[in-house]
């Protein structure tokens, strides 16, 4: 009976394939059923409202099926669920899982050069899938654009996006905004010049390219030096997956550092490194961009999550994107035009004194200086910034901001820069430890408000750092891992944990929830990986082995 | 590179005279596309093996690991030269001379 049920939920899942449209993926959160964009919708706000999973029931939180992903480069994707059927992704691998069974019901692997990952700076890893109209998308290592059929996993076009060999990677999930697949380039550890690219979903002609580094001619090409060529090879990655506003029709992607990390060739501001994009999704014209950090000599990259949310500001209501940048500020800009309306700092913050309010510009400090002069000095946030890409979740139910962040500074140092060399790492700094009190924390799990940056509580973390993603929910709980293996449920007021997993490897991915037959699931990827990975491996490796998998979670009934 | 020179007048024997040029070669190599993983000057390997304790006599295995990679290290074989994974060894024995590792 069981298994009629599921051949027919199969058959359902398959007749209904083809079905997702624009309006879904505008609607995402709304029909419980499905994940169907990065960030649990386009304002990647890492919420739910479901709450059968709540403060007083996540006691009864039991797995209810782990599906081995044979991987050990690590796992960081955020799963997509559409109509019964979980996409999952990872370097290697992409797979269509049955929700209710735990089944794999196909996988497509990728097989790239052994020497790709040399070309990648911080994780062999993926950071996700994404649907539409019966395809599922994703990128490759060795920085192709690849669509399958989401019934069968048959290959439908791969599209060459760079040369791997030249420095530049695909880890980023896909964004489908207004009908137009979009992906973003890493590689400014290799001095790559970035881009974001627009693919037509249905036959992967590429229908754009938006250069985050302006040509010379263009606007913003100014803020380069005009008597060298730093701007082509100036860096500015894009690998994490923007946001998108339909109601504007702009989406919001991170820039990231300028290349090399040691500044001494590239004086000026260095548009758009270390900035945001606000951009149209028919054509990659950019309609505004904020600089974060002007010539950035610290590695501050502004990939991630931009978290769109409606906030009252000085008693008005304002459309609003969020970051919580590296630099250690916390950024509230206005979306329609990029207005910055508040700019506090979240962790220790040493470089700059603050944020200008009318230029918009932070306010250097002799730290910033010294580090321009090229001398060692004791340096917070450390390049890994205030927080990593370990994304951000906001409950619209708290109103806050729910992060893990990192509490780390670093003796840092420019060193003297040398010729570019393609495909070859292109930062020229040492980046030593700094002496640590005993006890002091080197990140926390924590709430923050938007727009004050107070801590409405904050639970240290005296162990490791944890570098996933947090996902918040109407049941008052907040869900992240730790790199030790343990799936966690927090109190969203509180910062207590209520409930935890042992799951077989480490925990760097984006928890998410979905309703199943009225049923609430919980999914995370374990498998450690990615940069963290990459910083403590040493410190890890006889207490966490590697190894990929999907765990998935429900109450157990009465 | 006032650090080498330094180390090579202290300890200047015909030796390393011969490998000098090998030494600067390899640290140039090691500075860009290995201490982002080993550590910078080999202090602090944090993601990968403490270069500083790699067995001296064990040349052919270095070159093994180098040119084709271990684990999470990826092969270099398709990027480095025969003689650019020699210069890196020449670089990795002499590290403790260097910096009193």
């Amino acid at each position: 009976m069981k298994r009629l049920a599921t051949a027919s939920l199969l058959l359902f899942a398959a007749a209904q394939a083809g079905a997702q449209t624009l309006d879904d993926l505008k609607n995402d959160g709304k029909n419980t059923d499905n994940i169907l964009t990065y960030g649990m919708g386009y304002s990647q706000q890492r919420y739910s409202s479901l709450s059968q999973v709540n403060k007083t029931t996540v006691k009864r939180l039991v797995p209810v099926w782990n599906l081995s992903l044979d991987n050990n480069w690590g796992e960081q994707a955020q799963p997509i669920v559409w109509n019964g059927v979980m996409y999952v992704t990872n370097a290697r691998a992409t797979v269509a899982i049955d929700v209710a069974t735990g089944k794999q019901i196909w996988k497509q692997t990728l097989d790239w050069p052994a020497d790709t990952p040399r070309v990648v700076c911080c994780g062999v890893s993926n950071k996700g899938a994404a649907i539409y109209n019966g395809k599922v998308y994703r990128t490759t290592l060795d920085a192709h654009v690849v669509a399958y059929d989401a019934k069968t996993g048959k290959e439908i076009w791969k599209s060459k996006a760079a040369e791997w060999k030249d420095g530049y990677s695909l880890t980023v999930a896909p964004l489908i905004a207004n009908g137009v697949l979009i992906t973003g380039i890493s590689g400014a550890e290799y001095g790559i010049r970035g881009f974001i690219d627009g693919w037509d979903p249905e036959t992967g002609k590429q229908l754009w390219r938006r250069y985050t580094i302006p040509a010379r001619g263009e606007k913003g090409n100014e803020t380069w030096p005009q008597n060298n060529n730093a701007w082509e090879t100036g860096g500015g990655s894009a690998w994490i997956t923007g946001s998108y506003d339909p109601a504007l029709d702009l989406v919001y992607w991170g820039i990231g550092n300028p290349a090399p990390w040691a500044s001494q060739s590239r004086p000026g501001d260095n548009l758009y490194t270390s900035s945001v994009l606000a951009l149209r999704p028919k054509t990659g014209e950019i309609a505004w961009h904020y600089q974060f950090t002007p010539n950035d000599a610290y590695d501050y990259d502004a990939c991630w999550e931009l978290i769109l949310a409606d906030l009252n500001v000085q008693g008005k209501p304002r459309k609003v994107a969020m970051q919580l940048n590296r630099n250690g500020f916390l950024y509230v800009l206005d979306r329609s035009n990029g207005q910055l309306l508040s700019a506090k700092a979240y962790e220790k913050v040493n470089w700059a004194s603050g944020v200008d309010m009318k230029t918009g510009r932070p306010v250097e400090t002799d730290i910033a200086k010294s580090i321009r002069d090229m001398k060692a000095t004791e340096h917070w946030p450390s390049t890994r910034g205030a927080k990593n890409w370990e994304h951000a979740a906001f409950s619209p139910q708290t109103g806050l901001l729910y992060a893990n962040t990192l509490h780390e500074g670093r003796m840092y140092k420019h060193l003297e820069t040398k010729p570019y060399k393609a495909g070859e790492r292109y930062m020229f700094i040492e980046n030593l430890p700094l002496p640590r009190a005993a006890g002091e924390p080197v990140g926390h799990m924590e709430a923050i408000d938007p727009l004050t940056a107070e801590k409405k509580w904050r639970v240290p973390l005296t162990d490791f750092q944890s570098w996933s993603a947090m996902l918040a929910t109407g049941g008052g709980l907040v869900f992240t891992g730790r790199e030790t293996g343990e799936f966690i449920a927090l109190d969203a007021d509180t910062g207590k944990r209520l409930w935890q997993f042992q799951t077989g490897s480490g925990i760097n991915a984006m928890p998410v929830t979905f309703t199943q037959g009225g049923r609430q699931y919980v999914t995370v990827l374990s498998g450690i990986g990615g940069l963290y990975w990459n910083i403590a491996r040493e410190q890890l490796k006889d207490k966490v082995p590697p190894g990929g998998s999907v765990w998935t979670f429900a109450l157990m009934p009465d | 590179m006032k650090r080498f020179l330094i180390a090579l007048a202290l300890a200047w024997s015909p030796a390393i005279a011969q490998d000098a040029q090998k030494l600067k070669a390899g640290a140039e190599i090691y500075e860009r596309n290995c201490s982002p993983c080993h550590g910078a000057r080999m202090m602090d390997p944090q993601g990968a093996a403490d270069l500083r304790k790699f067995p001296h006599d064990q040349h052919d295995r270095f070159v093994d690991l180098v040119t084709k990679g271990k684990n999470q290290m990826p092969p270099w074989g398709g990027l480095l030269k025969p003689e650019d994974v020699e210069a890196l060894w020449t670089y990795v024995v002499n590290a403790d001379a260097i910096y009193g590792h």
